[in-house]
């Protein structure tokens, strides 16, 4: 039995699919637009799946929706109702794509694949929930969502058990953790929905002692904690509820200053702001994780929604609660939410046994050896072949190790927002200069902006402060930990400010090339970590094709590109197809 | 000739179909927005009722029941 999920018009269009309840394809629709957080509904992405599979869509027996519209537009009537007549501008900015599309799902799926099966709604948080347990390593978990808005939910607990969930209680709109890190995001100058991880970034530059950072209790003003870590907003600072903006005249007159302006240079403010709000949102979380040990008294715990991205925050909740053991769904924000939808309906609705479990994220598009060769002919691009993999990886361990930048393009594409060894560009961490010169070069992102290494499972204790054993959803690069203090000068390129590293662990069966090529290059460098960056610009989402790969090694200063069994050097080819600088947006 | 004559004729209806559609959504979408959710929020003031539940309060928690755990099929073909 094949069941679809799909979740779009919000952000983060997306489409996994479900064979006899295992995962078997998934992808975001940006990948195949090439607009970031595309919204628009995921045909392209629907498209792969059935392909991949070689099916049709009469094959498909259930389509599992990630929300109830209805509810969802019960609740934006509700909020433009409560702010008449200050919400006008919103109320006819909004409306109208609900009436065109958002209210007739059924319609346009109908329409758009020509389906004639049942379409199922799942609650948005209940998507979140089933996207981290119904596909998770545990029989029986506590659960935690937690995003910016889904119906009416913002934040919700409960418990898996076997194939059921039970999502107890919740904090409603327009109460929201994820609603207050937007908003400040949006403060301090970053786009919304988009950039609240440069805010995460940011803050160890500011100060993290709640004693003497000034804007910690500030921030501390617009959210009322209770112990139990259940919350509401003091919606006097916000706006977000009726108009485009989030940040209110209040909450500027409060942190002392205007909204900052795109791209404006961060000053220490900006980072004390930036760490305040880390803070209190760290408090929030652990005070909410602390509640749910106490009601649920289960030693798991999974994760998801948009603010289970927060890996700063991750790497510290098993220390600061009593949970043992921790997963995230890989793709944690409204992307995921099509896996949950799709495994929902299969386990929970039509009760059957969980059979699968996401142990790695490559369930996207991948390119045989011929189809790449076709295609650098064709395009005659040149290239040199590996006689075989071995030779692939010692070559290319080779070239990180004479401090190349290599772009990394191997076998099936990446879920969520995270590179993870299928379109990757890896850099040597020991070079001190490799960030700078991903920075601006390559990525063309700012300056304080740390990168992320990755390290072998059986490595990751050596090198870095881990939960031990290492949690699972550090695969996923999904936990921060701080990088052992005698390696800090040694990989300089990875190490944040405060000593922390967002590493990427990976398992040989996860991945065996891109493990051997860290071993390998542990032999040549004595320290088995590199860089791995996505493979993109900054505001393009991460390649998907090859034309993708080769055009963005070709208008950046990637040095070599590893597609398949070929490796391009970009010096061999003609060069300055685009203009990535000019490109580089947020 | 023909063909590109008829084409762009039809564009330009459609195009002028696209614009009045607008310009008739937007005047709806007014109405729409000054008698039904003007007058609801109006009558709301006036009974005090609190649409979106704004206020801080001393109570322990602001947690509230959520309870969802049904897994009966017929709830999921409904969109609300």
């Amino acid at each position: 039995m094949y069941i679809l999920g799909i979740s779009c018009f919000y952000h983060d269009s997306a489409v996994a699919l479900l064979k006899d309840g295992k995962i078997i394809a998934a992808a975001e629709e940006e990948r195949f637009t090439r607009k970031k957080h595309d919204k628009s509904f995921p045909i392209n992405a629907v498209n792969y799946c059935l392909k991949s599979q070689g099916i049709t869509i009469k094959d498909i027996a259930y389509i599992g929706f990630y929300e109830k519209p209805m509810l969802k537009f019960e609740r934006i009537i509700a909020q433009h109702t409560a702010a008449f007549p200050f919400s006008i501008k919103t109320f006819l900015s909004a409306v109208p794509s609900w009436l065109n599309e958002k209210l007739m799902i059924p319609k346009v799926i109908r329409k758009k694949l020509n389906y004639k099966g049942d379409v199922l709604f799942i609650d948005h948080h209940l998507s979140h929930a089933a996207s981290a347990f119904l596909v998770g390593p545990f029989n029986k978990a506590a659960i935690l969502t937690v995003d910016g808005v889904g119906e009416w939910t913002t934040t919700a607990y409960g418990m898996g058990e076997g194939n059921k969930i039970n999502l107890m209680k919740e904090v409603k709109f327009p109460h929201s953790l994820g609603l207050l890190y937007s908003a400040l995001t949006a403060y301090l100058g970053f786009s919304v929905n988009n950039s609240e991880y440069k805010v995460m970034g940011l803050s160890p530059f500011g100060d993290m002692n709640k004693e003497t950072n000034l804007y910690y209790p500030k921030v501390k003003k617009m959210i009322d904690v209770k112990d139990d870590g259940s919350y509401r907003m003091d919606l006097s600072y916000f706006l977000y509820h009726y108009k485009d903006k989030m940040p209110s005249k209040k909450m500027c007159d409060l942190l002392g200053g205007p909204i900052s302006p795109r791209d404006c240079e961060m000053t220490q403010r900006h980072k004390d702001i930036a760490a305040a709000l880390q803070l209190v949102f760290e408090e929030v979380m652990f005070k909410m994780l602390n509640h749910l040990y106490e009601v649920t008294k289960c030693e798991n715990v999974v994760l998801a929604g948009g603010c289970a991205l927060n890996s700063v925050g991750n790497g510290k909740i098993l220390r600061n609660t009593p949970f043992k053991q921790i997963w995230i769904q890989p793709n944690a924000t409204d992307g995921g939410t099509s896996i949950g939808a799709a495994a929902y309906v299969y386990h929970t609705i039509l009760g059957n046994k969980r059979v699968t479990r996401m142990t790695n994220g490559f369930l996207g598009p991948q390119f045989s050896n011929e189809e790449i060769k076709y295609f650098l002919d064709k395009n005659n691009i040149i290239y040199n072949q590996f006689s075989d993999d071995k030779e692939l990886v010692v070559k290319t361990a080779k070239l990180i190790n004479d401090n190349n930048v290599v772009g990394w393009f191997q076998g099936r594409m990446e879920w969520g927002p995270r590179a993870l060894g299928a379109r990757s560009i890896l850099a040597n961490p020991c070079n001190s200069e490799a960030k700078e010169l991903l920075n601006l070069k390559v990525k063309h992102r700012e300056k304080f902006r740390p990168f992320a290494p990755v390290v072998c499972s059986d490595d990751a204790l050596t090198y870095f402060d881990c939960d031990d054993p290492v949690p699972e959803p550090t695969d996923f690069m999904l936990m921060v930990y701080p990088v052992r203090e005698k390696w800090r000068k040694i990989i300089p390129s990875v190490t944040h400010i405060d000593g922390s590293g967002r590493l990427q662990s990976i398992r040989r069966e996860q991945n065996p090339q891109y493990y051997d090529l860290i071993k390998e290059f542990g032999k040549l460098s004595k320290v088995p970590i590199l860089i791995n960056t996505s493979f993109n610009i900054r505001g393009e989402p991460i390649v998907c094709t090859p034309y993708d790969a080769y055009k963005c090694m070709m208008g950046t200063g990637i040095d070599y590109l590893v597609i398949g069994n070929m490796l391009i050097k970009r010096e061999d080819n003609p060069q300055d197809i685009w203009d990535s600088e000019s490109l580089a947006k947020d | 000739m023909k063909k590109g004559l008829f084409s762009g004729i039809k564009e330009g209806f459609e195009g002028f179909g696209k614009i009045i559609t607008t310009i008739v959504n937007f005047f709806l979408l007014l109405l729409v927005y000054i008698v039904g959710v003007g007058i609801t929020s109006i009558l709301a003031k006036i009974g005090k009722k609190e649409i979106l539940s704004k206020k801080l309060h001393q109570e322990k928690s602001y947690w509230s029941d959520l309870n969802l755990n049904d897994s009966n099929i017929e709830r999921y073909y409904r969109q609300f």
